[in-house]
């Protein structure tokens, strides 16, 4: 009779459960209550003991499972109480005592199909009895969804199919930034992966508190099929390889460690336009990335830096922007690099910095020199002739007036995280700054509009110019959340262009803050004068006060250290 | 005690930074006259004060990134090339002031030759004692 209840034939969830919990190690807290067990098991020892009303399943429990396997004293509490529990407790149980294992593993792409069946009919766990095992290990979150059924929320399996559905959207965007040397051949696979990586982490939060979860956000699929083409063109191009590739092929690793970087391939892009004058060392590239992360107390030195980023933020479309953006531009550089440049050689090679701001597409030094000439001859020419005999001191000036312009191109994607915040509040002030700085962007908008079209036409320069774009069309759209209201394309560009210039004269103060203390880096007191002029820091606002409002915890550490408790969570997990 | 002396203090402040306004308002309206005769046009009275009150204002802030920029150069004294820094923003500002620098520092260079050439012209003509006089008075 009693051990009817065993070897009971027909499979339901509760038997089968408590054959999982029977055959898995128990740990933790039970082991305690197995060692009672075994003393109670003594005791009720005797036959007698069968005769017990309560007592008699147990006991006939016991000796099954002694004659089964004598070892295993853990279970005899917890099948003691299998009989009053439901499902959704044995499933606590199984969870519980279930050995950790990778939840990466390849025969888990079998999981996810059966997973939903179980919800749906538990008839057919036992046709898995031998799935279960692995249930716990590879798919508690989703085996927590039957018992979660059997408590009535429909809502949970909706969730999770919707779940589902978004995670595949996801997949097809993070697709972008994260496979990005692999191609084609390898995202079906990096699919199928990340079908479970990112089962696990999501689900558990909307299960274990299903009042808090959150739909996944729906999000258009990227057309991976056209990035993709556009990455091989790249890499086509940057075949002939060039002083950028190195440097820049370094930015890739690093960025995809942040946010959605879409830089990391069009980067490489970058080196057939790169200019072979402009000499590229690879160390430059990891102080951008690490100004980055820190972009309060970037590592910058700005004299090779510029040159870099100046290549790469060469590639622009020629645009009439290039001639307002370059009187823009000249106020802002002409104070710095106003002494050194004697040779004409020198004087393209500012012109071309200058056209960091939105400038040609400049292929040859040739173009931007024949722009800059026409531009140069506005005003500011003869003042830096006149200039020319000033002292070398000025030389790092010049350098670092160039590192400003060109610093922009690839600091404006790590300052955009780090800024996101502070560029909402000067929003208002950007454009009025802007307006200051800039005499006349309302002539450029016509030139630039014209000379759009050319530029969509071919792809290699897109790509080159695409990191720093895509930087840009970042802030735009959040400039378009911010809006509230649908936003032009064409005000969406002005934004797009205004923010452009807005960041380019940011570098360029940082730029000359740190050369008027004599330094090459810029520091965080750069930066908070920057932040002071800007009118964020003030005498009642301090810096710290800022950071501590705005930044996530993580940044906030490597501003303000601050102690930790240094606890230690036991049992180690 | 202290307080009435605050108030005593402020008051003279504010009366001071009154005076200060009304010369700003002054220098301006002369200013926009001339301007006035030169290209013709009028300028109203709340254009002048408009203008004046913006040259005050920009006037502080001047002193206060002055201020700033000559800390953040870890220095304690106000130099041209903080000055230069602030007008950097604007092109023909900028060239103008780097030209009165130029200048000045020309004319700096020049004085300091005459000394050293009325130095050497006094060593030359005046004995040894002349010249420890002239060395001591020199230095």
């Amino acid at each position: 009779m009693a051990d009817s209840y065993i070897s009971d034939n027909e499979p339901t969830t509760r038997t089968l459960l408590r054959r999982v919990l029977d055959t898995e190690d128990s740990r933790t807290p039970r082991r305690r209550q197995s060692t009672r067990a075994g003393a109670q098991r003594t005791l009720l020892e005797t036959p007698f003991s069968m005769m017990l009303r309560s007592q008699t399943k147990t006991a006939a429990r016991r000796h099954s499972y002694r004659r089964r396997s004598s070892g295993r004293l853990a279970h005899i509490k917890t099948s003691g109480y299998l009989k009053e529990q439901t499902p959704r407790t044995l499933l606590e149980n199984i969870l519980q005592t279930a050995p950790e294992s990778s939840m990466v593993m390849p025969e888990p792409v079998v999981k996810p199909v059966p997973a939903p069946q179980v919800v749906q009919s538990p008839s057919q766990e036992s046709s898995q009895g031998s799935l279960e095992l692995q249930l716990p290990e590879l798919k508690p979150p989703t085996s927590l969804a039957p018992s979660l059924l059997a408590s009535g929320k429909r809502k949970q399996s909706l969730r999770l199919s919707a779940f589902q559905q978004g995670m595949d959207q996801e997949l097809l965007l993070s697709q972008g930034p994260f496979t990005e040397p692999q191609g084609n051949a390898t995202a079906t696979s990096f699919t199928s992966s990340l079908n479970l990586t990112f089962a696990t982490p999501f689900l558990p939060q909307s299960v274990q508190r299903p009042g808090l979860a959150r739909r996944p956000p729906t999000r258009r699929p990227v057309d991976v099929g056209a990035f993709l083409k556009d990455v091989q063109d790249s890499v086509a191009l940057a075949l002939p390889g060039d002083s950028l590739k190195s440097p820049v092929a370094t930015l890739p690793p690093d960025t995809v460690l942040e946010d959605t970087q879409p830089f990391s391939q069009p980067l490489t892009g970058h080196s057939p336009s790169v200019h072979h004058s402009l000499s590229c060392p690879p160390v430059s590239t990891e102080r951008i990335v690490s100004s980055r992360t820190r972009s309060r107390r970037p590592g910058l030195q700005n004299n090779r830096k510029a040159e870099e980023v100046d290549a790469l933020a060469m590639e622009f479309p020629n645009t009439g922007n290039s001639i307002s953006g370059e009187d823009g531009l000249e106020p802002l550089q002409d104070g710095v690099d106003k002494e050194v440049e004697k040779t004409v050689q020198e004087i393209l090679d500012l012109s071309e910095v200058k056209e960091a701001a939105g400038a040609q597409r400049s292929t040859r030094a040739e173009e931007p020199g024949r722009d800059t000439k026409v531009i140069e001859a506005d005003g500011s020419w003869g003042a830096t002739e006149a200039k020319e005999p000033k002292g070398s001191s000025q030389l790092d000036m010049d350098t670092t007036g160039r590192a400003g312009s060109s610093e922009l191109a690839s600091s404006t994607p790590e300052f955009l995280q780090a800024r996101q915040l502070e560029l909402l509040e000067p929003a208002p002030p950007t454009s009025t700054a802007v307006q200051q700085s800039i005499p006349g962007p309302s002539l450029s908008s016509e030139p630039l509009l014209a000379r759009l079209p050319p530029r969509t036409r071919t792809t290699g320069p897109r790509l080159r110019q695409d990191p720093y774009k895509t930087g840009l069309s970042h802030y735009a759209k959040l400039f378009s959340f911010y809006a509230k209201m649908p936003v032009e394309k064409k005000a969406l560009e002005m934004v797009e262009k205004c923010l452009d210039k807005y960041f380019q004269h940011l570098c360029d103060d940082l730029d000359i803050f740190s050369a008027h203390a004599g330094r090459k880096t810029v520091r965080l007191e750069d930066l908070e004068l920057l932040m002071r002029r800007q009118g964020l820091v003030t005498d009642q606002v301090s810096l710290h006060v800022l950071v501590e409002q705005h930044l996530p915890l993580e940044y906030r550490q490597l501003l303000i250290p601050c102690a930790f408790s240094g606890n230690t969570v036991f049992p180690v997990q | 005690m202290e307080t009435v002396e605050e108030e005593v203090e402020d008051q003279e402040r504010f009366s001071y930074e009154q005076r200060l306004k009304a010369a700003v308002h002054y220098t301006v309206g002369c200013l926009c006259e001339e301007v006035a005769s030169d290209q013709g046009v009028q300028f109203s009275r709340q254009t002048i004060a408009a203008i004046s009150e913006v040259t005050f204002r920009q006037c502080e802030n001047f002193a206060k990134d002055l201020e700033m920029f000559a800390r953040h150069a870890k220095r304690s004294t106000i130099n041209t090339e903080d000055v230069k820094l602030l007008a950097r923003r604007s092109n023909s500002l900028q060239k103008y002031i780097t030209e009165k620098n130029e200048e000045i520092a020309q004319f700096n260079i020049e004085r300091k030759a005459k000394k050293k050439q009325r130095l050497e012209h006094e060593n030359k003509d005046s004995a040894g004692p002349a010249e420890a006089g002239g060395g001591e008075s020199e230095n």
